[in-house]
């Protein structure tokens, strides 16, 4: 059976890996006695896939997985039961059986909703914090220097933020909360959006990235954009 | 240490995961009146592999009011970020630093370590030299299979522990924790150390040197033992083992549920420390391994078990044991290894039965190239069991196989090093010489040579080790006889390393303050290749008005006074020299279950029940 879940990913153990999620995942099922089923084949990989990876160092409120079990279960003792077999920071928080044909979660995929925090020095007034979230917006282009896989260059995350909105200034801590696309193909990441911030503000800094939602298309029983 | 702080250090680092703690199975306790840091010099994906200290930290928790957290060697960017945050080093479970621990204590596992032990001192604020700390320090202590010679760290520890540590730490734990109740003085409570078995208090010994060399041992205090004798669990059957295995987040070295078959090794081989130094066998009954096995990988979600000792294929239960682990595991889709296997074990129809070792590495270690040479190392493996083993192998699909040897072994000779060449010839033919359709493709043979590293209380511990330039030339002469071996590659380690291992290994006293002044001139992780600076040992050395030379490449003689033997290792002297004699003749000692040999001479009733 394949059930559809999104867990919760806190504190220090933010600071693990996708790989590492992936393992911890993999023997949390075992401890929790709900087989994993295997792929068959010369090589065989367990059935669980995520709609998406979340960064290392990122917290996050909702990273939904399928996975395919070799055991029947509700969701709710799913919960209950993976739960009780997590270590602290992770945590399974909602869960439904998906049908026969219910499409990929990577291929629904199309948004994230981040809470990022600035912590700037010298501190930046809400004024500020406001203006700079609405120069981005409000340009055409922003041009952020882009890590890729042949070298750092130039590239336009504008087209990638979808909304962005200033929540607070204090204590040298910035918080805004941004929406970006997200799906297969890539999208926006907070680390870049921070990056742009930072740059608008003249000031610099380190930041943290919290993910409060996945968001989907095609199924009511998925967060959606609006 | 707040959230904050170790949010800013953990962005600061390439791999944070070494540093949060928060895995499967990790103590939390609330209510405790002792803290002890169990710390390893080494980075986590190492220390987190490490037996020893897994079996620790479920003792020492185990003890009521006692908690006991973990500390490992920060990597190079995270010393850095402390540094510069000016934030002492933490450990895994509470994020405390170790200055708040009543006991810090240290697993040393290999010599070039120890500069990594100062690393984690300093970033404590904790003075270097025992002299040197008073009462509101942490009792530093040290053990490992390093400390059978405790004298090249004996003036940074307070206290050495020699030996098996699951009933010693718990004894020391409770002397420390009396004496803190009693509100004695730092050296009454050093005084009540030593008088448990198994402790080494080095301050109440000095060492007296003449003409550069050490000569004896002067006891400062009669109520100090005049020799500590190595710690030995005698019911490896009912003594504590993991239990609740930790779970890792990030891949460890051996990522994988460890089983301890048995502790100690009766072959006998000369070279190997390990051998000697955890003496005698004692093997778990096969109802205790099925159990612990089974509770293990329920409580972890492992799905990998590694039967582990010095040599599995000795475990006299093997043979019922292992086709019962593997039903009883293949249930729960889980498989399992066995680390340490010798050529001559005869377990191809167990081999046969494990679908899960995995076609490719297959390691062999003959460790010498001719049958002198294996004869003069004691190892009792002839060219036919290895060849046999190969077949065996490349018949069932394998393709490729690892030769593990040694050079500058002592006695050898260039016909030596030639024989591990005509070796993996013979390997390499073996291979060649099956039919076409009976053999896989793209054969390799991997020779693999270290230098070889005299070791104290071996039978090798009164041998120079091989000068760096001949080890190179040997090297060299191996590199040309192995052109023209079809599918042979060469690996090499540096020689460079060997050295200063060897002079650690039989090191004494005096290298304490080559050791502080090597750290700091910045050597650390001195064992990762990119980390070892040769230049800044040797100045350490000279600064010291010592050499090298002296430590590694210089025979001893038989009657010399040597420093480690103020540790009473059980295994005697005067075997240990009868079984360098009998070497430099190229005779073989039998394996000791075929009969005693009279290692422990007067302690053999006391301990030995082979």
């Amino acid at each position: 059976m394949k059930i559809i879940a999104a867990f919760e990913k806190t504190k220090e153990l933010s600071y693990t890996s996708h790989l590492d999620v992936q393992r911890t995942l993999q023997r949390a099922f075992r401890r929790a006695n709900l087989p994993l089923a295997f792929s068959r084949g010369f090589n065989p990989h367990p059935k669980l896939s995520f709609a998406t990876a979340l960064a290392t160092g990122y917290t996050s409120e909702g990273e939904w997985l399928e996975v395919e079990l070799d055991k029947e279960i509700t969701p709710e003792d799913f919960i209950e039961q993976v739960n009780a077999a997590l270590p602290k920071g992770m945590r399974f928080v909602r869960a439904f059986v998906a049908d026969d044909g219910f499409p990929t979660l990577s291929k629904m995929l199309v948004a994230a909703r981040y809470l990022v925090t600035l912590y700037t020095d010298p501190p930046v007034s809400a004024q500020e914090l406001l203006n700079a979230v609405r120069a981005i917006m409000d340009s055409e282009e922003v041009i952020v220097e882009k890590k890729t896989k042949s070298g750092i260059r130039p590239a336009n995350i504008r087209p990638e933020i979808r909304e962005a909105e200033a929540i607070s200034a204090s204590d040298r801590t910035a918080v805004v909360a941004v929406v970006g696309t997200l799906n297969a193909a890539g999208g926006l990441r907070a680390e870049t959006f921070a990056r742009a911030l930072f740059e608008r503000l003249s000031v610099n800094g380190r930041f943290t990235a919290h993910r409060t939602a996945l968001c989907f298309e095609g199924s009511d029983k998925l967060p959606r954009l609006r | 240490m707040n959230d904050r702080t170790l949010d800013m250090l953990l962005s600061r680092v390439e791999k944070p995961a070494r540093y949060i703690g928060s895995e499967w199975n990790m103590e939390r306790k609330e209510v405790y009146d002792f803290r002890f840091a169990l710390c390893f010099p080494d980075v986590y994906e190492i220390g987190m592999s490490h037996l020893g200290s897994r079996i620790l930290y479920r003792v020492l928790n185990d003890m009521d009011g006692v908690y006991c957290e973990r500390c490992y060697a920060p990597w190079t960017d995270m010393e850095q970020a402390l540094r510069e945050l000016n934030e002492p080093l933490f450990t895994l479970e509470t994020k405390s630093p170790l200055k708040d621990f009543d006991v810090v204590g240290f697993s040393l596992l290999y010599e070039m370590c120890c500069t990594n032990v100062l690393t984690m001192l300093d970033l404590s604020g904790i003075p270097f030299r025992s002299a040197d700390r008073d009462e509101s320090c942490p009792l530093i202590v040290a053990g490992g299979p390093c400390t059978v010679n405790p004298e090249p760290i004996a003036e940074i520890m307070d206290a050495i522990l020699i030996g098996d540590g699951e009933e010693l730490e718990p004894e020391l734990v409770a002397c420390v924790r009396q004496a803190k109740r009693d509100g004695v003085s730092r050296r009454e409570l050093l005084l009540r150390l030593s008088a448990i078995d198994g402790v080494y208090v080095p301050s109440l010994y000095r060492p007296v040197f003449e003409n550069g060399r050490y000569v004896r041992m002067e006891r400062l205090c009669e109520q100090a033992p005049e020799h500590p004798v190595r710690r030995v669990v005698r019911d490896l059957d009912h003594a504590r083992y993991i239990g609740r295995q930790l779970v890792p987040h990030m891949q460890i070295v051996h990522d994988r549920v460890a089983v301890e078959v048995m502790r100690g090794c009766t072959r006998g081989c000369r070279f190997c420390q390990a051998g000697y130094i955890y003496r005698p066998v004692r093997e778990r009954r096969k109802e205790t391994l099925l159990d612990q096995t089974r509770d293990l990988v329920r409580c972890t979600g492992y799905d990998e078990v590694s039967l582990l000792s010095l040599s599995t294929g000795d475990y006299s239960e093997l043979h019922e044991l292992l086709p019962r682990i593997i039903d009883d595991m293949a249930e729960q889709k889980v498989s399992v290894s066995l680390p340490s296997l010798r050529i001559d074990s005869i377990l191809k129809d167990d081999l046969e039965k494990m679908q899960t070792v995995r076609k490719g590495g297959l390691t062999f270690a003959p460790e010498a190239g001719t049958q002198r040479m294996r004869d003069v190392i004691n190892k009792n493996v002839t060219e036919e069991d290895l060849l046999r083993a190969v077949t065996d192998a490349f018949t069932a699909g394998w393709c490729g196989v690892k030769l593990y040897f040694m050079i500058g072994l002592p006695t050898e000779t260039d016909e030596d090093i030639l024989g591990i060449a005509e070796l993996a010839r013979k390997v390499s033919n073996a291979f060649y010489r099956l039919p076409k359709d009976k053999r896989g493709s793209g054969f390799r043979v991997t020779v693999s040579v270290s230098t070889f590293v005299p070791k104290p209380w071996t039978a090798f511990q009164w041998c120079a080790q091989d000068r760096q330039e001949e080890i190179v030339r040997k090297q060299q002469l191996l590199k040309t006889a192995l052109k023209g071996v079809r599918g042979a590659e060469l690996h090499c380690h540096p020689s460079v390393l060997s050295v200063l291992e060897a002079v650690f290994s039989r090191g004494d006293r005096r290298l304490n303050g080559v050791l502080i002044d090597a750290y700091r001139r910045g050597c650390r992780f001195d064992s990762w290749a990119e980390h070892f600076k040769p230049d800044a040992w040797a100045e350490a050395f000279s600064e010291n008005g010592l050499t090298m030379d002296e430590y590694a490449h210089r025979e001893r003689a038989a009657d010399e006074p040597l420093p480690w033997e103020i540790v009473d290792a059980l295994v005697t002297p005067a075997y240990l020299l009868r079984e360098w004699n009998k070497a430099q003749e190229a005779r073989t000692t039998k394996d000791c279950r075929q009969g005693c040999n009279g290692c422990f001479g007067e302690h053999c009733e006391d301990y030995c029940r082979v």
